[in-house]
């Protein structure tokens, strides 16, 4: 280790993602790069998100499409199952398929209005690169889901309180879209929009769906004799009887 | 000090390095400031340990020299792959492993200078009678001593943060990403932290039984559940 050499030169900087919002993409030539498989679309989207931007604006986007769609699915089987191992059984494969199956739902709900929303803000974005957006945003969220697996599976096995684990993986979800809908607004910039009003309400109305989601689908964290739940009710209702039930 | 004095072989190095060196260390050799870092973790985290668990008897000792090192090594890679995608995002644009190597890097700041503080910690827990005695567990003077143990792993734990700020601020070229992604580093180590010291407990004295390495407690409920039940006591009282 004496050989270090002091004088040595200090290895270059790595690109940062600050680039100016408003930047044309493909001004780089990083940016150009082809992105050939998976791991590069999962690395894109978390080092160089105008990569994957720039890209999803070019013909022949469906494949990185598909590609980031794969990913974030698998992302979220995984999370599923960290999810499942706080009751174990038969959660460890009903919490990843409810988990994939109540994301893609609630895309495939939100992605008109997304669509409409972002014509009405003067976007000239195609079709197949709203949807691309949208896959950027399901793949971040889940790739830092992945990131908070170990501290939820911890949290798995130390604790019985259904409540608790609820509110911690909904903080970890809410925590990972921050960063997902981040991704969505950077790329919504570059589609020449007047405005982002139409966005932030499609934000809200997504968010609102996959919160709504949790309670279709429930249980997801905990057990119950049915696969889906028998009566209706709304999240913020579940959640208090949930909360109720545990501090009693 | 002559540029080529500084070795990262020697615990004064890590305190010592400018930036610059730092980052050198972490892109050009890695493996072998990892292994440093692993070594000041062990002897320094584990030393105070040593001396919180040599309250009670050597046994404890033994135990919570092993535990302390265990708290940090462990939370350190249950948050590597979190830590590592945080940082790109919030701007710092480093690789999974030299994002790993830079919160090692704090750990290791921080167990040197705990290792550093043992003597003032065992001069404490000598200084307080033990629980055969006069003291009780509400006793003021247990009481110092928890506070005073805990007080000195919170400035360790500063001083390590502080310490590879520069460090992040040089890399990033902006003191407002590089407090971002040491504020996120930081917020969930510390989450994650709490929770594998609560695994891992007792530290310094188990009421409830013997001396073992991990108490009887093991994987019963989390710290937040427990502060939160508190805090309802408490209010619920007040009510």
């Amino acid at each position: 280790m004496n050989d270090l050499n002091p004088t040595g030169p200090i290895p270059p900087q790595l690109p940062t993602p600050t680039y100016p919002i408003r930047a044309p993409l493909g001004e780089s030539p990083e940016e150009r790069e082809p992105i050939p498989n998976l791991f590069a679309a999962t690395e894109a989207v978390l080092r160089q998100p105008r990569r994957v931007m720039y890209h999803l604006r070019q013909p022949g986007s469906g494949r990185i499409v598909i590609a980031m769609l794969f990913v974030a699915m698998l992302c979220a089987a995984g999370y599923g199952v960290v999810v499942g191992t706080f009751s174990s059984g038969a959660q460890l494969w009903i919490a990843p398929v409810k988990i994939v199956g109540g994301l893609l739902l609630a895309t495939l709900i939100c992605l008109p209005s997304l669509y409409i929303f972002a014509c009405l803000s003067g976007s000239q974005a195609r079709l197949m690169e709203i949807v691309g957006l949208v896959t950027g945003l399901l793949l971040l969220t889940t790739l830092l889901l992945i990131g908070f697996a170990p501290v939820a599976w911890l949290f798995s096995q130390s604790t019985d309180s259904l409540a608790w684990m609820g509110t911690l993986h909904l903080v970890f979800w809410g925590i990972a879209t921050v960063f997902g809908l981040r991704f969505l607004e950077n790329g919504f910039a570059h589609t020449k929009a007047r405005s982002n009003a139409g966005l932030m309400t499609w934000v809200v109305i997504f968010v609102l769906v996959v919160l709504q989601m949790t309670t279709a689908l429930r249980p997801i964290v905990g057990t119950a004799e049915t696969f889906l739940p028998q009566e209706k009710k709304f999240f913020l209702s579940h959640w208090g009887d949930s909360l109720k039930s545990s501090l009693d | 000090m002559s540029a080529s004095a500084f070795n990262p072989n020697t615990p004064t190095a890590f305190l010592r390095a400018e930036p610059t060196r730092l980052r050198q260390w972490v892109t050009q050799r890695p493996a072998n400031l990892v292994g440093c870092c692993l070594a000041a973790v062990v002897l320094g985290a584990g030393t105070y340990g040593a001396v919180m668990g040599c309250w009670r008897d050597p046994w404890q000792a033994l135990y919570t020299g092993i535990k302390l090192p265990l708290v940090i090594l462990l939370t350190t890679l249950g948050n590597g792959l979190l830590n590592g995608m945080l940082a790109p995002l919030l701007g710092f644009n480093a690789t999974f492993r030299q994002s790993l190597t830079i919160v090692l890097l704090t750990f290791a700041t921080a167990s040197i200078i705990l290792g550093a503080l043992s003597p003032v910690a065992l001069f404490v827990v000598w200084n307080t009678p033990s629980l055969s005695g006069a003291t009780q567990l509400s006793s003021p003077e247990y009481g110092f001593m928890q506070l005073t143990l805990a007080g000195l792993i919170a400035s360790a734990g500063v001083a390590g943060n502080v310490h590879v700020l520069p460090l992040l601020t040089q890399w990033t070229r902006s003191v407002g990403v590089a407090r971002k992604v040491l504020l996120a580093w930081l917020a969930g180590n510390l989450f994650l932290g709490s929770q594998i010291c609560w695994i891992l407990r007792p530290f310094i004295w188990d009421p409830a039984g013997p001396t073992r390495f991990i108490g009887r407690e093991y994987f019963r409920g989390s710290f937040y559940e427990t502060v939160f039940e508190a805090v309802r006591r408490l209010f619920f009282a007040w009510g």
